[in-house]
């Protein structure tokens, strides 16, 4: 095996924000590393800084400690990160097509590979018939496809999802999950999603990351996601419900 | 009044048509970015801004444009650096310019006594008058908006649209919001030759606001607001000779009928698509 095969996909060490004139951190010495192929779901209470890990991955906050995106600081490596924000502000009414949206990130490059990488994600996530829609007449299901997709055709090996399930049906949601597995498994891709989905944690990723702040726990989801552990980061109040595979809530 | 014809053989009728139609081209499609970025208030801002310069210049004995140029240049470099540093929305920190920079411009020509006769060409812009060296500038800014627009169109066009999506795909998001304020505060400044700072706004916004309203993409959008940007300036320049009316307002309110055209299309069409729907 290569050295290279070691060298962590994602490694963040020591990671802490503090934004101006607040009394405390967002987020506080957070370290994690994440290997190549590898779904992980960073979960916790609002507010307790998801977003703000993958705004320091980005580079959209400023924060001290080390991010590594395969070995090579991410400041550097900001073109191997695709992202899929939770909303997207953009005006409905713009006359903006599907196919110019999932393009942008492309700068009007079409070469043979760049363009069978975009007809190969328009394909797997089925969005063939979308595009010449207008992004502002999509679904937040369809749109949600359509922004994976425009992280996914630049060729990234890292992809941020931030709580991809927003605004998605149930039904939506399983397809999304399924299809993002599809992606990790057969592009070697590295996915860390933002949720607050426990069922999708226990269905679909590999690695769980328990946010409070502080990171509380890290590991495989049936290990680490006791109901004590959920109690200990969301509050004595939360109720954890089971769901047998195909059946009903217990 | 000589016809038509006659006048089109006159060099300052020449000159006040080829610049028109350079400035209703680029305002208009810069226009299409202010409409991305969800700034509609830039040009005014910038516009009222540079009154500041006119009147330094105006006071000072100085190029009264160049000293705008500078202003408004000034304003474009610093404006993200005042979004970020200052945690406030482009929308507020453009209220704040707007009537600070004003202000200052009033208080400055009222140290000039009497009335200045050219301030009001520069409120209400006077295409007839430019001269080959405002003509030349015109050209200039033309020639460096196609330049930044062919090299890194795309890329400011992402970034108007997404600026963290882009910033995510690795692209140099602030330096592309300063080129973007900086070509759109050079183009505000060589329009008020043609249309004034009251009404300079209305090149950059109505021409891509009506396009926003007919074309089906983005790429028709820019080709569209372009198209309606030199029809604007070219009928409103022969209409006002026609009506020898001031030409300014002539084009601007041609945009207008364009935009209040398109707009009733538009109604028209969604009444009819609704009548389909009912059973």
């Amino acid at each position: 095996m290569s050295a290279l095969a070691n060298v962590p996909a994602l490694e963040v060490r020591g990671v802490t924000v503090w934004f101006e004139g607040q009394d405390r951190p967002a987020v506080e010495d957070v370290s994690f590393s994440l290997r190549e192929a590898q779904i992980a779901v960073l979960i916790g209470p609002n507010g307790c800084g998801k977003s703000t890990v993958l705004k320091a991955i980005l580079g959209l906050v400023p924060f001290a400690g080390d991010i590594r995106i395969g070995g090579v600081p991410a400041a550097r490596a900001r073109r191997q990160i695709g992202y899929v924000p939770q909303r997207l502000a953009f005006d409905p009414t713009l006359p903006l097509t599907v196919r110019e949206a999932i393009r942008m990130p492309l700068l009007g490059v079409r070469t043979p590979e760049s363009e069978a990488a975009v007809k190969h994600y328009v394909d797997v996530f089925g969005i063939a018939d979308l595009l010449d829609k207008r992004l502002g007449r999509l679904s937040g299901g369809q749109l949600k496809r359509v922004l994976i997709v425009r992280a996914m055709v630049t060729g990234p090996r890292l992809l941020l999802l931030d709580e991809p399930e927003a605004g998605v049906d149930i039904g939506g949601e399983q397809t999304l999950y399924d299809l993002l597995g599809r992606l990790v498994s057969h592009h070697g891709l590295t996915a860390l999603v933002c949720s607050h989905d426990l069922d999708i944690v226990f269905g679909h990723a590999d690695v769980v990351l328990c946010l409070n702040r502080r990171l509380q726990c890290t590991g495989a989801p049936a290990e680490v996601l006791t109901p004590e552990a959920l109690t200990r980061l969301y509050g004595p109040t939360t109720a954890i419900h089971r769901h047998r595979p195909g059946g009903t809530a217990r | 009044m000589p016809t038509l014809v006659e006048a089109l053989g006159y060099p300052f009728m020449q000159r006040a048509l080829f610049a028109g139609v350079l400035v209703g081209l680029v305002a208009s499609l810069l226009g299409v970015f202010v409409i991305l970025r969800r700034s509609a208030f830039f040009g005014d801002a910038i516009a009222h801004a540079s009154l500041a310069g006119i009147a330094v210049g105006v006071v000072a004995g100085l190029p009264p444009l160049v000293v705008a140029a500078a202003v408004a240049v000034g304003i474009g470099l610093s404006l993200h650096r005042l979004e970020r540093i200052g945690q406030l929305s482009l929308d507020t920190i453009l209220g704040f310019i707007l009537p600070f920079f004003m202000a200052v411009g009033v208080l400055v020509l009222s140290l000039s006594p009497g009335f200045q006769p050219e301030l009001l060409s520069y409120l209400f812009g006077s295409i007839l008058t430019v001269s080959w060296e405002g003509l030349a500038a015109i050209v200039a800014v033309g020639s460096l908006v196609a330049l930044v627009l062919a090299r890194h169109g795309r890329a400011l066009v992402f970034s108007a649209f997404d600026a963290d999506g882009a910033h995510a795909a690795g692209l140099p998001v602030g330096r592309l919001l300063t080129i973007h304020h900086v070509l759109l505060a050079l183009v505000v400044v060589t329009s008020i030759s043609v249309v004034g700072i009251v009404l300079v706004n209305a090149l950059l916004v109505i021409p891509a606001a009506t396009a926003k309203l007919l074309a089906r993409s983005l790429g028709e959008t820019f080709a569209l607001a372009a198209l309606l940007g030199i029809a604007s300036v070219l009928a409103g320049l022969l209409g006002s000779h026609w009506l020898d009316a001031p030409s300014g307002p002539a084009i601007v309110v041609t945009a207008g009928m364009l935009f209040l055209a398109a707009w009733g299309y538009q109604a028209w069409q969604a009444r009819r698509h609704r009548r389909r729907l009912r059973p």
